[in-house]
């Protein structure tokens, strides 16, 4: 594995991004992962440095939201009476108010822009915006733990600045519907997102045949993965999708957005993949981002809610395979003892997830036809459609 | 749920004067499969394209400008079926769903009291409406809620679900169950985070699936 020029976008001001004590939505999370990576020794000031983020400007933001939304965001964060929240999505127990919000919000958001600007002015080929990732965000409502999209405004921001194709890539295990709803009608930027199926998940969405509308048709993909789908059956689908369609799109830039809730101790999700899944998924975006776009991918964090167990591990298996570092299995000792009292669980000792600790599913050979089945149907309607064998164009 | 809610207005109409030509070249411009036939403003019959298909001579017994000239002479009253089923706007989807599929049709056309073409509804009308209805409204989770079939005992669950944790409910389907039996209430909350409710509606004695009940759907079932 040969490195390349990265670039880790943070700050500890972004832990700020904080609903309650006890929200799931723990920003500790973050801590967690920059301290292992840089324990792991996979920062330098040289070809894998960390970068501070700016706040994303008001005119930033409303390039995806709505006037109305940002003034209703800026009332509640400076504390005005709440009546009337739930109109935006906000106030709720998923997503309440705290003082401050419009700001740190904006500072999450200028971190992803921050990583866009990076790997757009060719300073680095890969940025990591950690703290970014808010993927339910919409125009003008806040659901899922997310105010703003850093995400959309990001991918606005490249579109305004350096014209192009944006391709989206959401693994988290929630459907990517904030950023879906925003683009659906734009066919300069081809959302693809893989995630447990709506039928029992939040938010409801995110099945096949949600492909687009307008000019944009085609340009939606969603491949909706079976309760308990597991590595193998996961990771075959990122290795014959992702290439087709960033061979068949061919993108200027990839906007990569890695929650890692689909691992099989994640609380708020029934997926049941490894930290295997997200290396190696990791190495197949930028491998295909090699041979299409100059290696250019813009990655975010996301949703991820084992914050001891899983986020910091999975996050420094991304972080390795986009800065394309090996990254040693063994956690360092002074890691373990700097945050082990604090943890609530007995912490991992190994990086990556050994074969054995994973209890196979049951019902494996049907899961993973269905999955197959999911596939063959989105390939059989998108590919024509972006490949322009469609509706005679 | 009303069929006027779910019905396609100004649907495309032909005469019965109007050539079978002209018919299979609207039912292929409007990618539509049938057409109501309207005379003085008054609904006389339905003609789909497949009606024309079937009666346009075989092309290994006819030459094809002879098959053309077929289509371009026979009016549409020839073919057309007359006296057909139609419902009214205010009539339920429910209903025109059963008469459906009690005459084997796949579109009904929906009429006023004069008989003036309103609309028509598909089978694909029909199905859309299901699927909203078995989907959720808004951004959810969906539980599966197991409970005795009692005086009280949904009420009770939504109780626990909206004012015990303050959770919106977008969403709720009871399907039918045998009486005395155990009923499973099908809930769509709008949380992205269910567990305290999951744990809420458990310490109050109720089963809860997330993802499901099925025990062919849990991660512990039978393979």
């Amino acid at each position: 594995m040969s490195r390349v020029a990265s670039a880790l976008v943070w700050d500890p001001a972004v832990t700020g991004y904080k609903f309650r004590p006890d929200h799931p939505f723990n920003p500790r999370r973050l801590e967690l992962a920059v301290s292992l990576i840089e324990a792991l020794g996979l920062v330098d000031d040289d070809r894998a440095r960390v970068v501070a983020p700016r706040p994303a400007t008001e005119a930033e933001l409303l390039a995806v939201h709505s006037r109305e939304y940002l003034e209703a965001v800026k009332r509640f964060s400076g504390g005005a009476d709440l009546s009337g929240a739930h109109r935006w999505g906000l106030g709720t127990d998923d997503t309440p108010i705290f003082a401050g919000m419009h700001e740190i919000t904006s500072l999450v958001s200028g971190a992803t822009i921050r990583a866009a600007e990076l790997v757009m002015r060719g300073e680095v080929t890969r940025a990591f915006s950690i703290c970014g990732g808010l993927h339910h965000a919409h125009r003008d409502r806040a659901s899922g733990f997310c105010v703003y999209s850093d995400l959309a405004a990001a991918i606005a921001w490249i579109r305004r600045e350096h014209g192009g194709k944006v391709m989206y890539i959401d693994y988290d295990a929630h459907h990517g519907d904030g950023v879906q709803g925003i683009f659906y009608d734009d066919p300069d930027v081809l959302t693809l997102s893989l995630h447990e199926s709506g039928r029992y998940l939040f938010p409801g969405t995110g099945f096949v045949d949600e492909l687009g509308e307008g000019d944009g048709y085609g340009y939606s993909l969603n491949v909706p993965l079976e309760a308990f789908t597991e590595d193998d059956s996961w990771l075959d689908i990122h290795r014959k999708l992702i290439p087709e369609v960033m061979e068949a799109y061919r993108p200027d830039v990839v906007v990569l957005q890695s929650g890692c809730d689909g691992h099989a101790l994640d609380p708020l999700t029934h997926l049941r993949a490894s930290t295997r899944l997200y290396e190696e998924t990791t190495r197949i975006v930028c491998e295909a981002a090699d041979r299409v776009c100059g290696g250019r991918v813009v990655a975010t964090g996301g949703g991820g809610y084992a914050v001891w167990e899983v986020v910091p591990r999975a996050w420094t298996l991304v972080w390795g395979a986009l800065s394309g570092q090996e990254v040693p299995n063994h956690i360092p000792h002074a890691w373990l003892d700097r945050w082990q009292g604090e943890a609530p669980v007995m912490l991992p000792r190994f990086v990556r997830d050994a074969e054995e600790d994973h209890k196979p599913v049951p019902r494996r050979a049907e899961i993973e036809a269905t999955n197959r089945r999911t596939l063959d149907s989105l390939r059989r309607q998108a590919l024509p459609l972006i490949r322009g064998w469609g509706l005679g164009f | 749920m009303l069929v006027k809610k779910r019905m396609t207005h100004d649907p495309v109409v032909v005469s019965p004067r109007h050539s079978l030509a002209d018919a299979l070249r609207l039912t292929r411009e409007r990618r539509i499969r049938h057409l109501p036939v309207v005379d003085e403003g008054v609904l006389v019959g339905m003609v789909s394209d497949r009606d024309v298909r079937t009666a346009l001579p075989s092309p290994i017994t006819e030459p094809d400008a002879e098959r053309v000239a077929f289509l371009e002479r026979t009016p549409v009253s020839a073919i057309m079926r007359a006296d057909v089923d139609s419902i009214g706007p205010l009539d339920t989807v429910e209903d025109a769903a059963k008469l459906m599929r009690r005459r084997r049709i796949s579109a009904l056309p929906v009429v006023d009291a004069h008989g003036a073409v309103l609309g028509i509804l598909s089978e694909s009308d029909v199905l859309d409406a299901f699927v909203e209805i078995l989907g959720p409204a808004n951004a959810s989770s969906r539980l599966e809620i197991g409970m005795a079939d009692r005086a009280g005992e949904l009420a009770r669950a939504m109780r626990v679900i909206g004012e015990e944790r303050g959770v919106n409910i977008c969403s709720l389907m009871v399907p039918p169950g045998t009486a005395g039996e155990r009923r499973v209430a099908i809930v769509h909350v709008s949380t992205i985070d269910p567990r305290e409710t999951i744990a809420a509606l458990e310490a109050a004695g109720f089963e809860v699936g997330w993802p499901s009940l099925e025990s062919d759907l849990r991660q512990e079932g039978a393979a």
